[in-house]
């Protein structure tokens, strides 16, 4: 046991260690966070000198706003198809790439790529994709497959959805081969002798393994699907009409465009407590199901 | 040797750390002799790159006076760069459009030009066009002109002429249906097209008849949902979505649009001097002429709209080296001249006329010479762009896709009455 | 066996033939995008606007990419982006590193209280709060200087780089610290020469990941560095990207231009980054 004022004097020493980090971090995101939930109580129009206090007035505005709460719902919709979607193909891919397939290497780095490019370019390709170079596949080929998935209401989730797996899946598939690769073969092997399928070796052994990092990769999607925005700007700008504005979109437009950054700053603050809620109900769910497996 | 290492350590951060040092500071310097000149400028593609034309001028007039650029895209960049240096003092120069005079002007935050010497430099309708009430408070550099294009040699051949009303466009349209030719070229993926030809239309549709239909808008004395001249004005850009690849028109984007029109694919395209980069770019001997689009009593003028527009804080502290850019800006006709020709736009300096091959030229000049020219100003400045138009143009989308009904898509602009003030 | 460690059988199976095509098709699905660009970057306009999307450019037209590195003042974004990138990464390192180890080590209130504080930025979207942000920078004179984009870039990355050394905190052993306690090191001493040194792995993980994200960072840097002379790539890029673009060759070249650093860094430092990820995964 140490003495106690040793204790103390070490114990500040480890304090001057997280201060440094602790005070860029709270000047640089924490105080505008701050900022920006003092602007959501005024009507400021971003530019002029002069806060107009409304105090919750934005907040209830929200709720009678058809044009924030239908960005609420597309940014559900994505979020939700993206998760499954993301999750599923990252799976199936690193199971894929942890057999002896030749050429594993290229196939993951191919798969990998896109993420490291920025999502303003990624949406930038995809309109390209969609409305030249996939129909061109039609003329070269001769089918008729609609490949115009930017061009209607209906298919414009679709198309974003392939814009965003494209660059994402390769990300969590890394995740999901490395936890796959650490599972130790003598599991399986003593499964086999058992006796077990291959069915049951994978339920039984598999996914209670890969529990940790389904978490990691469910929250981490979920929570950058709700922030989606660079990758609409540049491909569909929110469009057509209104049908692909997700909800930071739609807090940019307001702000700028709309000359209402108090309104804004509000919505944002609601997707800072959705943020919230969904990290906290996901992984604190998914904790549970870790531990029970 | 321990500590050696982290002493090693500490240095070799001190020393990747120290160039930022170097980096830093710029803000304000007001040295007697140099000059750094702030300038934010919204950019349209077909300026881009000017600015290194007007570094290399400037640098040979007058050597320590230097830019430092805040380049950007307009319709992305300008105004939120605007709101943030708002916050902590606006650039000594803010290159905008035309329509940023009166929205800016109106913040008490430009610098009155009015008798500065490079004025003189300019056309009466460029002075014009960046007043206010009164005030110079914008020199405008160029401007575009905004109609429809149309492939001549596709008019030519079908002995087809240029419709002066819509009783007459109606029949040009199903002539051209007939010859297997989509009458009308669209790039709908690009909201802010639908938005741009819903203003062209209300330009020789609502604000020739009643110029003052913004304000009165906004002093709840009209509105949209019972306006038949409205009405009329969404009507037409119907009338193009049923008249253009309708299945591809939102996802086409502008420069396909414009290279089918050169190609022959279709006849008409409404549109603005940004597609003759384009239309050149396909074909550098493509025959194109412009018209203004029919309204409802055949007397639609054509539409220029005041582009690049140099404005000047009112807080500058650098008054001085702002009027020597500017008088290089507008009195170097070398300078100017190779701006206009990249830019494929018209002049608006005395005595620069641009020298690259506009082969609607011809048409611009037969309406100039009957007055049949309008300035888009009549409209942007009485219905704001962003927040307005643009939204607008959303509901209009989304009433083509059939989302929503007409009446909801006027609806909806009229929801939107306060935020149409310029 | 190969190909059976999960699957059993129906792994052997994948490693062979049928299964060999549908990776084929799903890898050339894959990169098909990525041909695409590069393709646009080596033809004309005329080749563009006339030409299938899917033809192979007729000659190599390096005139595209001479234009895009003129565009984008290639010497000055470059170094700058570089500079920013690499200063703010080690900051980041050293200062999650240490704030992880401290946290890592210590039961107080304060200490848990921090990790907290630190993980709950993940959830804050910084891009919404962009006016804030640059209003708290132009305060204490931050804009419009490298060392202001530097620390903001060090403060969005705090929460990640905490999140992920506290995992590894657990791969650094106590004894050698405590050993290294008796022979009289001080606590920084033991943190910058022991530490440090374990945590390579993490660390290799946190400075590529982060470096990606810098790298192709356009807020921040559009907010803090926009004008000429400390202007980044990724802001220099979105000049050829106005609403009337017309140019996509020399734009599609920026494009290769930019992303060929960070491809580069990737493919060289894979292992690690691999190694990196996987103590992640492993929490449990």
């Amino acid at each position: 046991m140490r003495k106690p004022s040793v204790g103390r004097k070490i114990r500040i020493q480890y304090v001057t260690l997280v201060a440094p980090g602790m005070l860029v971090f709270t000047v640089g995101l924490i105080v505008p966070m701050l900022l920006g939930l003092r602007y959501s109580l005024t009507s400021w129009n971003g530019f002029t000198r002069d806060l107009p206090w409304v105090g919750f007035g934005n907040y209830v505005k929200i709720l009678h706003d058809p044009y924030a709460l239908d960005a609420w719902w597309f940014t559900i919709k994505f979020t939700f198809w993206n998760t499954v979607v993301q999750n599923l193909f990252a799976l199936a891919f690193a199971v894929v790439l942890d057999s002896e397939l030749k050429a594993r290497k290229v196939y993951r780095t191919i798969v990998f790529v896109p993420c490291l490019v920025s999502p303003v370019i990624v949406g930038f390709v995809w309109l390209r994709m969609f409305s030249d170079v996939l129909p061109a596949i039609n003329s070269a080929l001769g089918t008729n497959i609609n490949f115009l998935l930017f061009g209607s209401a209906r298919t414009v989730l679709s198309g974003l959805l392939v814009a965003n797996n494209w660059q994402w899946i390769g990300y969590w598939m890394i995740i999901y081969l490395a936890a796959l690769q650490s599972i130790p073969r003598e599991l399986y092997e003593a499964a086999h002798v058992d006796g077990a399928s291959w069915l049951r070796r994978f339920f039984g052994i598999t996914i209670p393994m890969l529990a940790p990092a389904f978490t990691i990769c469910v929250v981490g999607i979920t929570i950058g699907s709700l922030k989606v925005y660079e990758l609409i700007v540049s491909s569909t700008g929110g469009g057509p009409g209104r049908a692909s504005t997700s909800i930071v979109y739609q807090i940019y437009n307001t702000a700028i465009s709309g000359r209402q950054y108090g309104y804004g700053s509000a919505l944002s603050m609601t997707l800072v407590v959705v943020l919230l809620i969904v990290a906290v109900v996901q992984a604190s769910m998914l904790r549970r199901r870790e531990v029970q497996l | 040797m321990k500590n050696a290492r982290v002493l090693g350590f500490a240095l070799a951060l001190a020393l990747l750390v120290t160039p930022a040092f170097l980096f830093a500071g710029g803000q304000g310097e007001k040295a007697a002799g140099p000059v750094t000149l702030k300038v934010l400028w919204g950019q349209s593609t077909t300026d881009a790159g000017s600015e290194k034309l007007i570094d290399a001028a400037l640098a040979a007039k007058y050597p320590n006076i230097k830019v430092d650029w805040d380049i950007g895209d307009w319709g992305k960049t300008f105004q939120p760069k605007m709101q943030q240096y708002m916050q902590s003092g606006l650039p000594d120069v803010m290159i905008g459009k035309g329509q940023d005079v009166p929205t800016w002007g109106s913040q008490s935050v430009l610098a009155d030009l009015t008798g500065k010497p490079y004025l003189s430099n300019m056309l009466p309708a460029a002075v014009q066009a960046g007043s206010m009430k009164g005030k110079v408070y914008g020199v405008v550099f160029n401007a575009l002109y905004q109609g429809v294009y149309y492939n001549r040699k596709l008019f030519k051949d079908n002995g087809i002429s240029i419709p002066t009303t819509q009783a007459q466009l109606a029949q040009v349209i199903a002539k051209f249906k007939s010859l297997g030719i989509t009458p009308f070229a669209s790039h709908y993926v690009d909201t802010w097209s639908i938005g741009n030809q819903t203003m062209q239309f209300a330009i020789n549709g609502v604000f020739n008849t009643t110029p003052d239909w913004g304000d009165q808008f906004r002093a709840n004395k009209v509105n949209f949902a019972d306006s038949p001249a409205w009405k009329a004005v969404f009507g037409y850009d119907k009338l193009i979505y049923d008249n253009t690849w309708t299945q591809e028109t939102f996802s086409l984007e502008m420069t396909q649009c414009d290279a089918r029109v050169v190609q022959g694919k279709a006849a008409m395209d409404v549109s603005g001097s940004w597609s003759i980069q384009n239309f050149l770019a396909v074909d550098p001997n493509a025959d194109f002429g412009i018209f203004p689009f029919p309204n409802e009593t055949g007397n639609s003028k054509l539409i220029f709209e005041p582009n690049i527009t140099i404005m000047v804080s009112a807080k500058t502290q650098n008054m001085d080296a702002v009027d020597k850019l500017i008088s290089v800006i507008t009195g170097d006709k070398d300078l100017a001249l190779k701006i206009y020709n990249q830019t494929k736009t018209a002049s608006m300096l005395k005595g620069v006329t641009p020298t690259f091959t506009n082969p609607s030229q011809s048409d611009i000049d037969v309406y100039a010479s009957k007055g049949m020219i309008v300035d888009a100003g009549t409209g942007n400045n009485q219905l704001v762009w962003g927040g307005f138009q643009d939204e607008n143009a959303k509901d209009i989308a989304a009433w083509l896709q059939g989302q929503e009904t007409l009446g909801q898509a006027l609806a909806a602009a009229d929801s939107r009455r306060a935020a149409s003030r310029p | 066996m190969p190909g059976d460690r999960v699957l059993g059988r129906p792994g052997r199976i994948i490693g062979q033939g049928v299964s060999q095509l549908a990776v084929l098709i799903v890898a050339a699905v894959f990169v098909l995008p990525l041909l695409i660009v590069v393709g646009y970057s080596f033809k004309t306009t005329r080749e563009l606007y006339l030409g299938s999307p899917l033809s192979i450019p007729q000659s190599l037209n390096w005139s595209n990419y001479a234009n895009a590195l003129y565009r984008l003042n290639i010497g000055t974004s470059f170094l700058n982006t570089l500079f920013y990138t690499a200063v703010s990464v080690l900051v980041l390192a050293v200062f999650a590193g240490a704030a992880s180890w401290a946290i890592a080590r210590n039961r107080g209130k304060f200490f848990k209280f921090s990790y907290i504080y630190f993980i709950i930025g993940i959830l804050i979207p910084y891009q919404a709060l962009f006016l804030p942000i640059y209003i708290v920078g132009y305060s204490l004179r931050l804009t419009n200087t490298a060392y202001g984009v530097i620390l903001m870039y060090v403060a969005t990355g705090m929460s990640f780089g905490v999140f992920l050394m506290t995992s590894f905190m657990s791969t650094v052993p106590v004894e050698l610290e405590e050993a290294a306690r008796v022979d009289g090191c001080s606590l920084y001493r033991i943190f910058f020469s022991i530490v440090i040194p374990l945590l390579r792995p993490a660390m290799a993980t946190l400075i590529i990941m982060e470096s990606f994200l810098i790298w192709n960072d356009y807020l921040m840097a559009s907010l803090y560095v926009s004008t000429g002379r400390l202007r980044t790539l990724t802001v220099a890029i979105q000049s050829l990207f106005s609403q009337q673009t017309n140019d996509y060759t020399s734009a599609t070249a920026a494009i290769v231009i930019s992303v060929l650093p960070i491809a580069t860094l990737f493919v060289a430092l894979q292992r690690y980054f691999i190694k990196g990820m996987t103590v992640g995964a492993l929490k449990g």
